[in-house]
């Protein structure tokens, strides 16, 4: 692959790079102001980041956050590999178009939508909002991600090998075990990232959900928010961007080791959503 | 006479979208014998080996393996091992464990995984790449060892599904060798499918022709070269020239105006026939001697031949192998025995064409 | 044999679609048809269709969405462009995913700083001689921040579909005597048609109802149908209202669906 790009195209991106991280640099570097908004900066201090560390309420949110992210990609990883596996195994061409298509509803629709008739359907069970509710809710749209990563992994893989497994004697259990998941893993681990990023990123299906109790990061940032600005927002930024990098660094690490081993590229064929 | 080791009877195939894909397909495997199933693309011949295999289920009909009923016995229950088009080793297992694979899953004993394998692997020449990745094999090693992988749970019947189709042409003609001498080594049936006539005549004892479903004819190679059935099996078998022709009586054909003495017999007098002359039978001579006179259009060097294409003055097109050049445009003539000439009626069944053959052949 | 698995595999995922699929928007459609006293009707709609409120809101929402896109594809196209084009594309195209694994809400705040009235933007334009502006709560900032949100999610589709093009492609068009502005506009652009369609999918639909940002950069001013729903559901209690608009939001959402769907499968075989 040759450097074919020109001057004036190599300028323009860098502009485009430019607006597209000066915000998160503004962000960043303010939570490390001495003053107490986003203007002037004051002198290098840490004491947001003190003030952050000591505030137990966002603490706690911050559990909780990483709580409803971990379980709810668990949970939604299963399900998820699971529908991949129906839809690859429909027998008719439709049956696996009317499944995708519903599969695609959550994926489309706006997140009001979501959060709205989530909870108009949280309500008509009678389930109290709080905790259960948002681990349910983030379990149902992260599904339809993980499926979609999963499934292309099953599809390339050519059908002669779950044949060849089942030929040597293997039963259709140690044929899933030992041959398909395996096989199957990298989609897998993609779709677990995907979901655990689609949970962190979540305001709008949370905020609808959420009830008075329970509350997630973006929910309280949002809340903040809208009462001005609080340089702890800032810190907690800094904070999110490092686990953030951290995430994305595990998950190419995981990803290239796999490229390595298959030489196959997932993430940013689907990182679109 | 050896036994029957694999037989089907009266089997079809339907798919719901009203395709047919196997008609009528009855026909038994003996022990320790190399058959082939040929034809092309789409005629069914992978649909038969699927369903022996068990990968996909018959829609009526009976398969029988060592005289009982299969059809509802899961692939992983069935005695047999496939070799696949391609390979299907798993990738993230290296050569030593896709070998053992059917042994591992069958809860075999350590040492016994060791030898088995070692033997396997020996068999295909590979015994030094057991802790090899299968990325890291060329595309011939990967064919040894899906061989190697399918032969270790010492199965009596092996299928493969076009399995040199991937390699380039001078290893498929040595690994047309090795499984030969393979399949005589270990003595169990092999269940060869190709589209690949070459490859057929080569390593068979016996050959199904294939077309659309059906089984067109059986019989050994030079059977099958020599007295082709009907026009399908004749141009697909080798090349040919096919003129349309009449069967004046027993031993006498016409065709494009002339009557000529030939080597076969049963047929209704003035019937309607084919008659197929290969091309490396026919000789060119002057045109004066020749029992017909073509125009040489075009000729190309083929290494070990010359391919002359000519044309008569009906238009036929006449292919011929000759050893030596001729020249472009000039009038030659041709010349060919009795023996050269094999007469096919249109639509005679297999059943048919084997008892008329018998009747005058002795 | 692979029967019974099946089923194993199915039923988690369909009590899934039943459930959190199929449910939630039967229910939506149930609840648009009753008023805020239970009562079944169709006043909800009947409301929303003669109201100019709700109709200049629709408008509103979609003009919006529409020019946050433009914006989107007028910045995005040569940015995919360019990147597809560069030797080490791969990192550079990790660069621009990497904003999007930032929280939205962290985003749209910092832009609450960068819009004020003695933040950056504003430093910018006294250094260039232009007086400070009120930004933080115009409709032209909303526009902005979105279309800075969105971004990342059209340029991803777009280099998809350019890497996938074949550079044979290119070459021939050249061969052929095009123009490099030929091969663009006559084989890269219509080959890119895929791709510029399904970020259209992803950006518009979701910027027709961004209700955090037009709560936090567009104040209470820019009402849109999304800040509408939330208004409905999460205030005023008013479901069955708040269900109508969102009905209408589903079938605008269909409609662009349909408008820009393409057989992608073509892209899964070759």
């Amino acid at each position: 692959m040759n450097d074919k790009a020109s001057r004036t195209g190599k300028i323009y991106i860098t502009i485009v790079f430019l607006l597209l991280y000066i915000p998160i640099v503004y962000l960043i570097l303010y939570s490390f102001s001495k003053g107490t908004t986003m203007t002037n900066f004051q002198g290098f201090s840490l004491k947001h980041y003190g003030e952050l560390f000591n505030d137990k309420r966002m603490l706690a949110i911050f559990l909780n956050t990483i709580l409803i992210a971990l379980l709810s990609s668990v949970c939604s990883t299963i399900i998820g590999t699971m529908g991949a596996l129906a839809v690859h195994n429909a027998k008719r061409r439709h049956e696996r178009e009317t499944l995708l298509s519903l599969n695609s509803i959550l994926l489309v629709s706006p997140d009001v939508i979501i959060g709205a008739s989530f909870l108009i359907f949280f309500t008509a069970l009678k389930l109290p909002l709080g905790f259960w509710s948002v681990l349910l809710s983030h379990i149902a749209f992260e599904i339809p991600i993980v499926l979609l990563l999963v499934l292309p992994r099953l599809d390339e893989m050519s059908p002669s090998m779950t044949n060849a497994a089942m030929d040597l004697g293997a039963s259709p259990a140690q044929t899933l075990s030992k041959i398909i998941l395996p096989y199957i893993q990298p989609g897998i681990i993609a779709g677990f990232f995907m979901a655990i990023t689609y949970s962190l990123d979540d305001f709008a299906v949370t905020f609808f959900v959420t009830g008075n109790g329970f509350t997630t990061l973006s929910v309280e940032i949002y809340s903040r928010a809208r009462q001005g600005i609080s340089l702890e927002i800032n810190a907690l930024a800094g904070i999110m961007f490092i686990f953030s990098l951290i995430l994305v660094g595990v998950y190419y690490w995981i990803e290239t080791r796999n490229t390595a081993t298959t030489g196959k590229k997932s993430i940013v064929e689907v990182g679109d959503r | 006479m050896s036994k029957t080791i694999v037989e089907l009877k009266n089997v079809y195939k339907k798919y719901d979208d009203g395709f047919t894909a196997l008609k009528n397909i009855s026909f038994k495997l003996q022990e320790g014998e190399f058959y082939t199933l040929l034809g092309p693309s789409g005629c069914g011949k992978t649909t038969i080996l699927q369903s022996i295999a068990g990968f996909t289920e018959v829609t009526s009909g009976q398969v029988l393996f060592d005289g009982k009923k299969i059809n509802d016995i899961p692939a992983n229950k069935r005695q047999l091992n496939t070799v696949f088009q391609d390979y299907a080793l798993f990738p993230n297992m290296n050569v030593f464990d896709n070998v053992a694979f059917g042994l591992v899953v069958h809860n075999a004993k350590k040492d016994e995984i060791k030898t088995r394998v070692h033997d396997a692997l020996k068999m295909v020449q590979l015994e030094q790449y057991a802790n090899r990745e299968i990325s890291e094999l060329s595309g011939g090693q990967q064919q040894r060892i899906a061989i190697a992988r399918a032969i270790v749970n010492r199965p009596k019947v092996l299928l493969l599904d076009e399995p040199l189709s991937a390699l380039d042409a001078k290893l498929r003609k040595d690994m047309q060798y090795e499984l030969r001498e393979l399949q005589q080594n270990l003595g169990i049936t092999f269940l060869f499918v190709t589209h690949d006539q070459e490859e057929a005549l080569a390593m068979s004892d016996e050959i199904f022709v294939m077309n659309k479903g059906e089984i067109l004819q059986n019989g050994s190679p030079v059977d099958i070269y020599d007295e082709p059935i009907n026009h399908f099996v004749a141009d697909f078998i080798g090349e040919s020239n096919i003129i349309p022709g009449k069967m004046v009586a027993d031993y006498q054909v016409a065709f494009l105006g002339h009557q000529f003495e030939c080597a076969d017999a049963g047929m209704r007098p003035n019937e309607p026939v084919e008659v197929v002359i290969r091309p490396e039978d026919l000789v060119i001579t002057t045109p004066e001697q020749g029992k017909l006179q073509v125009k040489v259009d075009t000729q190309l060097f083929r290494g070990d031949y010359y391919e002359i294409l000519a044309y008569d003055k009906a238009g036929n097109e006449w292919l011929i192998h000759s050893t030596n050049a001729s020249t472009d445009d000039a009038i030659v003539g041709l010349t060919f025995g009795p023996n050269d000439m094999h007469i096919m009626r249109y639509n005679e069944t297999e059943a048919k064409f084997n008892h008329r053959l018998e009747s005058y052949e002795d | 044999m692979k029967r019974n698995y099946r089923g194993l595999f199915f039923t988690p995922y369909v009590l899934w679609l039943a459930m959190f699929v199929i449910a939630p928007v039967a229910l939506i459609i149930y609840y648009s048809f009753f008023n805020i006293h239970h009562h079944f009707t169709f006043a909800n709609y009947q409301e929303f269709f003669s109201s100019g409120t709700y109709l200049t809101m629709t408008a509103n929402s979609v003009l919006y969405a529409f020019l946050i896109t433009l914006f989107a594809i007028l910045i995005s196209y040569p940015m995919a462009l360019v990147i597809s084009k560069l030797k080490h594309r791969d990192l550079w195209i990790l660069l621009v995913i990497l904003p999007t694994w930032i929280n939205l809400l962290l985003k749209a705040y910092a832009f609450i700083g960068l819009l004020s009235h003695d933040g950056l933007v504003n430093d910018l334009f006294q250094f260039f001689g232009i007086p400070a502006q009120h930004m933080l709560f115009t409709d032209a900032s909303f526009i902005l921040v979105a279309a800075y949100i969105q971004i990342p999610f059209m340029i991803l589709p777009i280099y998809n579909s350019l890497t996938d093009i074949s550079d044979s492609y290119i070459r021939a068009s050249r061969d052929l005597g095009a123009t490099k502005w030929q091969t663009l506009t006559k084989v890269i652009i219509p080959m890119t048609m895929p791709g510029i369609k399904s970020g259209i999918q992803i950006v518009f639909i979701p910027s027709l109802s961004l209700f955090m940002l037009s709560r936090l950069i567009g104040g209470n001013k820019v009402i849109t149908l999304g800040t509408a729903v939330e208004e409905h559901f999460l205030t005023t209690m008013n479901w069955g209202m708040g269900s109508t608009i969102g009905v209408v939001l589903i079938i605008s959402m269909v409609i662009v669906m349909l408008l820009t769907n393409t057989k992608r499968k073509r892209r899964r075989t070759s």
